[in-house]
């Protein structure tokens, strides 16, 4: 059959299914009937294999491959049940890949915690690190904060709370996602900051344990703590899955394990950005507040407790592994 | 020409569908996604302007309510804008349906959200060199290591897109602009052709009225090896094949 036969037989459908995919990218599913989009979708590939076989013109054939690819994409739609995905990554997802990647939550402790307790410890021989760590102004906002002689509720310096919790929801989630990406510079990225975090929050440590009032300090960290803190590892996790593609690829070519480690960093992502915004919603709303020492503490060891249970207790039955492995 | 040294020339995906048939999508290079990008960070900053006069007027009471409320604002524009478009029915952002771009994946099929999430977090190495400032709220680099990360990949593929198995490509079919068929005899090739130099052949011939005569003889003198002369004449023996092919087909 002739090019031009071709296409005067097939014109009156083409238009029609034209039409359709227009309405239908419009997201107007009502107006046409849906049961026949498929059909039509396999008669466009039939065209289109037809054409490329005949070598029918060049016009032809991106008109045709045009056409199946709308459809495809209309047709082919994976994704859905959002509401299952969420609770499938809680039940799940995210404590099994917690599970799956110890190896990389240990070293992240380890690149936060030696340098955190170093620094601290450091102190009690040489005070020039922790001095030039800190800087002259944020020593002067740490007396002004945690200070002996400090009084007062910590809003009354800090601004409402909802400002704070603004704050932490952009700087700390922001902060997260730069250790997750800074993964794909082979992971030093991710390292780097970690250390660095480290190294800072054990300088203010040292500082305020010495120089100023811990209790004033422990109480308004120990409530969000455990969040943050173990946020700011499980993106490093993240960060270190991605590194990891590129230094260590096993079997598989860089650009499969990348994607490979794309896939199953996920969970770690998501899960970082979700014990962070935990973490500012009691940072923002709970530990500037003025609330007796002792609950506070006591909240703190709770959210520990309760993140323990759930990393090492949940998504290990049969159903959610099968779960877990979709 | 064997089938690798094909596809190192296209810029094309070609992906085989479960209904046995391939198509071919084409892959948009860094300057249309530059482009792009800029409208997006254009209407990013103007969004925030906007949302910071009126919430300075609302909250005239209360800054500190005020300024959490940008912040939160700055947060989701700066992490959320592109990742919720691309996570849409359409695959892309305000700035890349301007131009006519769409993210898939690698398969041809619509991103899932997990991926945009994931190609837009990494979008911060992408911006390399120059670290932007995520507590102003606004990401701004230089997108110097996605522009190398473009350059050295098949697909143009920045980091983002290779850890998220991503594609940047045109939604609209390649401009194909017709004209009068070549009017010429047709004629039989002397040897037998695998089936991609007749389809090479055959595009030869559909495209042949786009170009100059220089430009027809430049390409046809390839194939002298096929029809033994140079030149006009080569040329229009080559489209006489081609003509052959199709009329055979």
């Amino acid at each position: 059959m002739k090019e031009t036969e071709f296409e005067a037989k097939n014109q009156p459908e083409w238009r029609k299914y034209d039409a359709t995919m227009e309405v239908l990218e419009r997201g107007d599913a009502e107006a046409v009937d849906i049961s026949k989009v498929p059909a039509q979708v396999r008669a466009r590939c039939l065209d289109l294999s037809l054409a490329r076989y005949r070598l029918y013109g060049a016009r032809m054939c991106e008109y045709l491959n045009h056409q199946v690819t709308r459809g495809h994409n209309l047709v082919a739609k994976s994704e859905g049940g959002v509401r299952e995905k969420i609770v499938h990554f809680f039940v799940a997802g995210f404590p099994q890949a917690m599970r799956r990647e110890w190896r990389l939550l240990v070293i992240c402790w380890l690149f936060f915690l030696v340098p955190f307790f170093g620094i601290w410890v450091s102190y009690n021989h040489d005070q020039e690190w922790v001095h030039s760590l800190l800087g002259e102004s944020q020593r002067q906002n740490m007396d002004e904060w945690y200070g002996k002689n400090s009084t007062g509720s910590m809003r009354d310096e800090f601004g409402s709370n909802f400002q704070m919790f603004g704050h932490y929801i952009n700087n700390n989630i922001g902060i997260d996602l730069l250790i997750i990406a800074g993964g794909a510079l082979a992971g030093v990225g991710s390292l780097f900051i970690l250390l660095s975090n480290g190294l800072q929050m054990g300088a203010a440590m040292a500082y305020v344990m010495n120089e100023g009032s811990p209790e004033r300090l422990l109480s308004f960290v120990s409530g969000h703590a455990p969040y943050e803190l173990l946020g700011m590892i499980v993106a490093g996790m993240a960060g270190m899955r991605i590194g990891l593609a590129l230094i260590k690829p096993g079997q598989l070519s860089r650009g499969k394990a990348l994607m490979e480690s794309g896939k199953q960093g996920l969970p770690l992502i998501i899960g970082a950005c979700v014990l962070t915004f935990i973490a500012a919603i009691f940072e923002g709303f709970w530990s500037g507040d003025p609330w007796p020492v002792e609950l506070k503490y006591w909240v703190g060891y709770v959210g520990w407790f309760l993140l323990a249970v759930y990393f090492i207790f949940v998504g290990r039955s049969t159903k959610a592994r099968r779960i877990g492995s979709k | 020409m064997p089938r690798n040294d094909i596809e190192v020339l296209d810029t094309r995906q070609s992906v085989e569908l479960g209904e046995g048939v391939e198509i071919h999508l084409r892959i948009a290079g860094p300057f249309p996604r530059a482009l792009a990008l800029l409208l997006d960070m254009l209407i990013i900053g103007a969004t925030m302007t906007v949302v910071g006069f009126i919430v300075t007027i609302i909250s005239a009471g209360s800054a500190a309510v005020g300024t959490g409320i940008l912040l939160i604002v700055a947060f989701f524009m700066s992490w959320g804008y592109f990742t919720y478009f691309e996570a849409g029915k359409r695959g892309a952002t305000i700035g890349k349906r301007t131009l006519g771009l769409r993210v898939i994946d690698r398969s041809g099929n619509n991103i899932t959200k997990g991926q945009a999430f994931v190609r837009n977090i990494l979008r911060l190495v992408d911006m390399l060199p120059g670290m932007p400032s995520t507590a102003a709220g606004v990401l701004i680099g230089s997108f110097g290591l996605g522009f190398f990360c473009c350059l050295f990949t098949k697909k143009f593929q920045r980091v983002g897109d290779l850890v998220a198995n991503t594609l940047v490509v045109y939604t609209q079919p390649e401009l194909m602009m017709t004209g009068q068929e070549p009017n010429v005899e047709s004629l039989a090739p002397t040897v037998a052709l695998a089936r991609e130099e007749q389809v090479a052949l055959a595009d030869y011939y559909s495209r042949a009225s786009m170009w100059s005569e220089a430009r027809r003889i430049e390409l046809s003198d390839h194939a002298s090896d096929l029809t033994q002369k140079r030149g006009m004449a080569g040329m229009i023996k080559l489209l006489g094949m081609a003509k052959w092919i199709r009329e055979k087909k």
